[in-house]
């Protein structure tokens, strides 16, 4: 079932636009990306979802299972937000207030049930790790914990849509994969989760879905296999560990089909215009001249190259 | 020193590129000075309501006289025609600055000086010292202008006078000659009659002679009568009268000796002495004082026309002394006319009395109502704009935006948290003041009232400060500026009535100068809620239409945050891309 449906959303500033007719369709227990290179308007997409920023046309529809039906968020804004949980780029809390007093306080403000949020907040505490912090002040967090803290402040109403715009942003690899993991526990708990994020590789690893926008517009979107379909003759290259006979590939390559070939030191990478064809053709060659080959790979391309892609239609 | 100048040079780049710091830092002062210079150009227009309180009885021309003083200097005058307790009222109220109770005349006809009582709110101390000045020397002026016309009655007079003896001079001068001479013929009679001879005649008659003779003469005649009688009665008679007429003989011959005998005139005429020496004595006696009595009559022919002259001299003087009498009684007049003789009325006929609306009490209880507001001011201004501020620029504030909490709650959670702060203030110094004003108690909660809405208004003036501010320091600095602005043109430290015509029309709507009026009026007057609800209700009013003001900011910031947010975020990125993408 899809819960945020957005219908030809624009929003231009003065003369510039940022967003171009945009449509998506994000549906239920989703962990979506947005990928898109920066200023692509990601992150304005992002706060439009969440009702920051209304969209100069188009709209944007949640779906409410209480009335059945689609709502537009900017005319049910109130009512939306309760159920949508936000956490921008930078984090967002009070510095001077504990972990605890952090969550109580924005948990408090969507008027639920006192015990409610109590609960709430111990079960947050504890599935981020943070319940031996919760009387820390956030301030003496490290940058890891205060990107959780942020999270978890998002978290602490119980929404059924989580928005987050770069959360990984400025945190070391560990310190990414563990926010991730969270987010993953957290969709797995039927969460919705729509994550912009510039680190395509955890978007290709956690996300199920993917929405890549370039230029203000939605340049393709969907599940990943979707997203690589129209690049799939593109998305091989075949790497040839050469050793001592490198010079000499090199020369016979060139004659073959191919779009390029780049020379990562003991390693060759082919971009074949032909995959099968390159392949027959370079065995062919290495039989023929006796040369010796240590390691051949064929691979599928990831998800940053088709980005590149993209980028360069 | 380069190093310096680069880093000062940085300094005020960082500075002028922050548009708040630079209005508040640089363009504050600047503001301030011009405001106040604009609020004070001006040169004795002062916008004081004076109540004139003048009896019906009060001469017409003399009112408008008054009136004429007083709007020299501007100030409106409001005529109070039936007690002063009127115009006493509109003071309290704050509508009239001073009332004056007027004389039924200007006319200083005794030595009474006329006086001016002066009603002044003490709780105005600046105020009541400008008026008082103001209208001292305007009065002064006029005090001054009737102690000249007194003056120049009296010297009049004194100048009708001296022509007068100027004028009696000659005849003064006349009659002084004129009893000169008459002195001079007093004296010349009297010489004249100093030299007559008065002596007496020394030479004494003895009339023993003249009576012995007489005595003679009468005895002889007696004899001779009875001689005769005896004749034809007695045969004797030939004898008795022969012997009669011897005794008779005897007789005769004896006053014959007594007449012959030559004696000298000059001696005593005596025994001895004839009565021929003796009347020829006196004959030369009488030749003597006939003399004596031409001479005599002599001297009183002259002394008589002497006298003539010295009468008719004497006659000129009485004239002129008659004309010098007239003279003087009419300079009697003239200066009984002068009805205004003490030294002290002439000069000063017009007096000022001042007298204090307010119940006497020490500068505090005057101060108090102002110190009061500026407490209250102080502390939430900055305060206001403080919690703004702090709200604001914390990393949580853009959480806010997406929490389904409305605008007008976070406005009024900061308006509470202030309110609380400046709750616990006011009560501090209501604590503190009733050790002070004891006689107040009753009041206080009305002052908690007003104390209260003040101190929302500043509250709000304060958020909104912060909300216009990005920087907590230039934010504080401007509330602080804004407090200061409102403090200067209140009227505690100089008088607001001084302001400029233009500008006073503006300030009267203050908000501090309305809240320090309505705490003066209820602490210093006992005003009661009726008489105050209605400067209550602009500050009510001022406050709520803050209020508002403050929720349009709020979503003008939402906006300017979501179009920064475009703008700045948006952009630098894709002037990120171009520059990479402009990279070989």
């Amino acid at each position: 079932m899809e819960v945020i449906n957005v219908k030809g959303v624009s929003k231009g500033y003065k003369n510039h636009s940022i967003l171009s007719d945009v449509n998506l369709l994000i549906e239920e227990g989703d962990f979506f990306g947005v990928i898109g290179t920066s200023g692509s308007g990601k992150t304005t997409l992002l706060n439009i979802l969440a009702g920051f920023i209304e969209p100069t046309s188009g709209k944007v529809m949640y779906w409410s299972k209480v009335s059945n039906k689609e709502e537009s968020l900017h005319k049910n804004l109130h009512k939306i937000k309760k159920f949508i949980g936000f956490t921008p780029q930078h984090t967002s809390f009070y510095h001077k207030l504990t972990v605890s007093e952090n969550l109580l306080h924005f948990a408090q403000l969507y008027n639920l049930p006192v015990n409610h949020v109590k609960t709430n907040i111990t079960n947050i505490l504890k599935f981020t790790n943070l319940f031996d912090h919760k009387d820390t002040i956030a301030d003496n967090l490290s940058g890891g914990q205060q990107k959780i803290l942020d999270i978890a402040c998002s978290l602490a109403h119980r929404p059924k849509i989580i928005i987050l715009d770069e959360p990984t942003a400025n945190l070391d690899h560990v310190l990414q994969r563990s926010v991730l993991r969270l987010l993953k526990e957290v969709n797995a708990q039927g969460i919705t989760v729509v994550m912009a994020s510039h680190d395509l590789n955890c978007i290709e690893e956690y996300c199920s879905k993917v929405a890549v926008i370039h230029n203000g517009k939605v340049h393709s979107q969907g599940n990943l296999e979707e997203i690589r379909k129209p690049y799939l003759t593109k998305d091989f290259t075949i790497q040839v560990h050469a050793g001592e006979h490198k010079a000499k590939l090199i020369e016979k390559i060139k004659t073959l089909p191919i779009n390029k070939i780049v020379d990562h030191g003991s390693i060759l990478e082919i971009h074949p215009r032909d995959v099968q064809s390159t392949m027959s053709q370079l065995m062919q060659i290495i039989k023929d001249d006796g040369l010796r080959m240590h390691h051949l790979n064929v691979r599928k391309q990831p998800l940053h190259d088709i980005f590149d892609h993209i980028l360069s239609d | 020193m380069i190093t310096l100048f680069h880093l000062t040079k940085k300094n005020l780049k960082l500075l002028f590129r922050s548009r708040g710091s630079a209005l508040v830092v640089i363009f504050a002062p600047l503001l301030i000075v011009l405001l106040l210079g604009l609020s004070y150009n001006t040169s004795g227009a002062y916008g004081i309501n004076i109540g004139v309180f003048s009896p019906s009885s009060t001469d017409a021309n003399d009112f408008g006289e008054f009136t004429k003083i007083l709007e020299q200097e501007e100030f409106s005058i409001t005529k109070y025609e039936k007690s002063i307790d009127e115009c006493l009222e509109d003071m309290k109220r704050g509508q009239t600055h001073t009332c004056l109770t007027l004389p039924a005349n200007l006319k200083v006809e005794d030595n009474v000086p006329k006086e001016i009582i002066f009603h002044v709110d003490p709780s105005r101390i600046n105020l009541v010292w400008m008026i008082q000045e103001t209208l001292q020397s305007k009065f002064n002026i006029k005090s001054a202008e009737i102690s000249k016309e007194l003056t120049s009655d009296l010297l009049s007079t004194i100048d009708k006078t001296r022509t007068g003896i100027d004028a009696q001079k000659v005849s003064a001068a006349s009659a002084s000659a004129q009893s000169g001479e008459v002195s001079g013929i007093n004296s010349d009679i009297k010489t004249k009659l100093t030299a007559l001879d008065s002596n007496p005649i020394a030479n004494k008659y003895d009339s023993t002679l003249i009576n012995a003779t007489l005595t003679l003469l009468a005895t002889a005649q007696e004899r001779n009568n009875a001689a005769m009688e005896a004749k034809g009665t007695d045969e004797n008679s030939t004898d008795i009268l022969s012997r009669m007429l011897k005794d008779t003989r005897d007789a005769l011959v004896k006053i014959d000796t007594k007449l012959r005998s030559n004696t000298s005139t000059n001696v005593t005429i005596g025994e001895g002495v004839s009565i021929e020496s003796l009347v020829n004595g006196i004959q030369a006696d009488i030749n003597l004082a006939n003399a004596k009595l031409a001479a005599a009559a002599s001297v009183i022919r002259q002394a008589s026309a002497n006298i003539d002259t010295g009468s008719a001299k004497l006659q000129t003087t009485t004239e002129d002394l008659g004309k010098i009498q007239e003279s003087l009684d009419e300079m009697s007049k003239n200066l009984a006319g002068i009805k205004v003789t003490e030294a002290g009325t002439v000069a000063a006929p017009i007096t000022m009395k001042v007298e204090k609306v307010a119940v006497q009490g020490t500068y505090l209880s005057y101060l108090f109502p102002a110190l009061l507001i500026l407490v209250i001011m102080f502390s939430s201004l900055p305060l206001g704009t403080t919690l703004v501020m702090i709200e604001k620029n914390n990393p949580a504030f853009f959480r806010n935006f997406f929490l389904p909490v409305r605008k007008v709650t976070f406005i009024a959670s900061i308006y509470l948290t202030n309110l609380v702060l400046i709750l616990i203030q006011i009560a501090v110094i209501l604590g503190i003041s009733m050790i002070f004003l004891r006689d107040s108690y009753a009041q206080l909660p009305y002052v908690a009232l007003i104390l209260f809405i003040a101190a929302s208004l500043f509250t709000f003036i304060g958020m909104a400060v912060g909300y216009v501010f990005t920087s907590e320091e230039t934010g504080v600095l401007a509330s602080i500026s804004l407090g200061s602005v409102f403090l200067l043109i209140s009227g505690v430290i100089f008088p607001l009535e001084g302001v400029s015509a233009v500008l006073r029309k503006f300030v009267v709507f203050n908000p501090f100068v309305i809240a320090e009026k309505l705490v003066r009026q209820t602490f210093l007057f006992k005003a009661g809620i009726n008489e105050i609800y209605m400067d209550l209700l602009i500050l009510l009013t001022y406050a709520v239409v803050m209020f508002l003001g403050i929720l349009i900011m709020e979503t003008l910031l939402h906006k300017h945050l979501s179009h920064k947010f475009l703008k700045t975020h948006h952009k630098r990125h894709k002037t990120k891309d171009a520059i990479k993408n402009k990279q070989p």
